[in-house]
């Protein structure tokens, strides 16, 4: 008993010393990172350790259902590829930010990454956020996975800037060629919000409808925080409109299709993503929002093999049904860790390029990346019966 | 002629709302001289409340309505039970304390309830009234009858029944109803929990025309309070008035100044309170900070 003490505690000693020297050594590798230029990468190469990914997104505010759906989403996607055993036997680490929606809060964000050394980020929802931060992590040299899709993105001109899904243009101008060309509608009512989404889907849009020979019989706009639509919906009334474009966030949409039926108002809705959410369904009611229609890049889950299995292990994951932001999350973490994967662990400028050069078949489509940041540029049309999103038939 | 009436009818609903914020604000501010901050935290907790009792517990609207009342007026008992050790001795303590509450409220709403909201559905089914193309929602005439209920009720309260005329001295003079047997504390604490009872039915009411979610305080607390402002803090016929005005004025000015109109409901607000720095029915006799 006597003899047999010491020996444990010499081996506990020996890995205390080790330890502390991992850490000194991996201190010094991470010192190494931060100054620019190729050698920082090789080392970061070299390191081990798990791989810190950051998903910054709102939790609270009123953009906190769009941040959860997406950190749903991008966690589904590295929890699998960490059951797989990570990246070259790397974990991969994700950690959440709150953004609330704030750009401020954003860019205070975006200076931790940096300093806490995240190799990429993930997010946010927000365009708006996302273009604050846009600066601070072009100079880190953090490529950036964004759930945005404002055309102000593209306008940015950082290469280290990625959409998971179609800039606003591509929404609005398949939505308009369905609107004039197949329907054949001529009375185009217009209803928008002055948010950084809302500004960008107006303009988008106007711009689309206008090329096709088409001016809207009325432009109204909102403010985003307003609760009574009475006297833009009363105005939109009376111009009899044959279908009114609605531009603004789920919840806020909601409102609005909702206070419009109890106007008397019967034309259809037609819109972009945030319209083929539930939480835009339900927060208009289920007969309100029939006949709505929408353009977007992910009508359902039933879509293909691609996309079923997707939902299901959402589904089994979280025990709730997946949806558009969700998928494009998932798409925009896969395309990362593939692009990880292919460049062994790269960080900063070689990452970045990866991405570019990554071709990847996702939910949403095939996506390959131009200089622009931009993926995929293809939406289609679905319209919303009895409370769920199906494609246009 | 339709639109201004229309617009009228929508501004009127939403600002019976506000009104009821309002009161609440004035209550506290009349008996204790504090603004509480927590306050449209606790009507939004109100909200989430009777939307629970109502959609998950499967309660009728009315009774998930007292229920949450009933909640959030224990809430406000232990607000005030929290910060009475601070009354009359630090002001700006007790200020602070009650937005540290509406911060732990929202973080509170968010562990329960989650990041994501819920729509209510409405409790009355019939279709809008058609008044000459004026559309009026049934619900609406529900919310503001309920709101007129409340204001007559609590009007009466202060000036009929003994504990009202109770909490009234206090608000005049708290040494001098110390003096004549008043128990301040409790008079307090009834001021709180009213109070946050008039924000859970605030916040119940608006579920259904609105979206229930933690940030749904943000969106009723500037407007009530600053309708509580427009009309006299701590005034109940001020905080009925001003909270009708606020909500009329911001319809309007949705209308005529589309993304302009919070800029200009705040301008004119400030020019109100410029001209009258009371409110409508401002006494500053209740001031005791």
């Amino acid at each position: 008993m006597t003899r047999s003490t010491p020996r444990p505690r010499a081996t506990t000693r020996t890995t205390t010393r080790a330890a502390l020297c991992t850490a000194a050594a991996l201190a010094a590798a991470l010192t190494a990172c931060s100054a620019p230029g190729e050698s920082a990468d090789s080392d970061a190469k070299a390191s081990s350790g798990p791989i810190k990914v950051a998903v910054v997104n709102a939790q609270s505010g009123q953009l906190s259902s769009l941040g959860d759906w997406e950190y749903k989403g991008a966690k589904l996607a590295v929890d699998e590829w960490n059951k797989k055993g990570g990246i070259d036997g790397r974990k991969i680490q994700l950690k959440l930010f709150d953004d609330q929606g704030d750009p401020t809060t954003g860019t205070n964000i975006a200076r931790r990454l940096v300093s806490d050394k995240y190799v990429a980020m993930i997010g946010t929802a927000e365009s708006a956020v996302t273009i604050a931060m846009g600066p601070v992590l072009q100079q880190a040299k953090i490529p950036n996975i964004t759930s945005g899709q404002s055309d102000g993105l593209v306008a940015l001109k950082s290469p280290y800037l990625f959409l998971n899904g179609p800039t606003s243009t591509t929404y609005d101008s398949t939505l308009a060629q369905h609107l004039v060309n197949d329907k054949g509608y001529k009375k185009i009512a217009m209803i928008t919000n002055n948010g950084s989404f809302g500004k960008g889907e107006h303009d988008a849009f106007l711009k689309a409808v206008k090329g096709l020979g088409v001016a809207p019989s009325t432009d109204q706009v909102v403010t985003t925080d307003q609760k009574d639509f009475s006297a833009a919906l009363t105005k939109i009334r009376a111009q009899k409109p044959e279908v009114i474009f609605i531009g603004s966030e789920e919840v806020e949409a909601g409102l609005i299709v909702k206070q419009a039926r109890d106007l008397g108002i019967t034309a259809p809705f037609a819109g972009a993503a945030p319209q083929g959410t539930p939480v835009f369904i339900d927060t208009a009611g289920k007969a309100a929002a029939e006949g709505t229609i929408v353009s977007s890049p992910y009508l359902s889950n039933d879509v293909s093999d691609a996309t079923k299995k997707f939902a299901a292990a959402y589904e089994a994951a979280y025990g709730k049904e997946a949806e558009l932001h969700g998928a494009k999350a998932y798409d925009g973490a896969n395309i990362l860790l593939t692009a990880l994967k292919t460049s062994n662990g790269a960080t900063g400028e070689e990452l970045a390029d990866a991405i570019r050069a990554t071709r990847y078949q996702g939910l949403l489509g095939d996506f390959q990346y131009d200089e622009t940041g931009v993926g995929i540029t293809k939406t289609t049309i679905g319209v919303i019966r009895d409370g769920k999103l199906v494609p246009q038939q | 002629m339709q639109e201004t009436l229309q617009t009228l009818v929508g501004g009127l609903s939403l600002g019976a709302v506000y009104a009821l914020v309002a009161m609440g604000f004035s209550l506290v501010y009349r008996t204790m001289g504090l603004v509480n901050f927590a306050h449209a935290d606790i009507a939004m907790i109100g909200a989430y409340a009777a939307s629970t009792f109502y959609l998950t517990s499967k309660l009728p609207f009315a009774v998930a309505m007292l229920v949450a009342i009933a909640v959030t007026a224990a809430i406000g008992l232990v607000i005030e039970r929290v910060l009475r050790p601070l009354e009359n001795k630090d002001f700006d303590l007790m200020l602070i304390g009650t937005i540290g509450f509406g911060i732990v409220l929202q973080a509170v709403a968010i562990l329960i309830w989650g990041t994501t909201g819920r729509a209510v559905r409405s409790p009355v089914q019939a279709a809008p009234l058609d008044l000459f193309g004026v559309r009026v929602r049934t619900y609406d005439l529900l919310v503001m009858a309920v709101a007129a209920l409340a204001v007559t009720g609590l009007a009466w309260f202060l000036a009929r029944t003994k504990r009202g005329a109770a909490m009234q001295a206090v608000a005049m003079d708290h040494e001098a109803a110390t003096a004549v047997g008043i128990n301040v504390g409790r008079s307090n604490a009834l001021a709180f929990s009213i109070g946050a009872g008039l924000a859970a039915l605030a916040g119940g009411l608006v579920g259904p025309m609105l979206y229930v979610d933690a940030s749904l305080g943000g969106a009723l607390g500037i407007k009530g309070f600053a309708a509580a402002m427009l009309g006299g803090f701590g005034s109940i016929p001020g905080a009925v008035v001003g909270g009708l005005a606020i909500g009329v004025l911001d319809s309007y000015a949705a209308g005529h100044f589309q993304g302009y109109s919070v800029l200009v409901t705040f301008l004119v607000f400030t020019a109100a309170i410029m001209i009258r720095p009371m409110g409508v029915f401002g006494e500053r006799t209740v001031s005791r900070a």
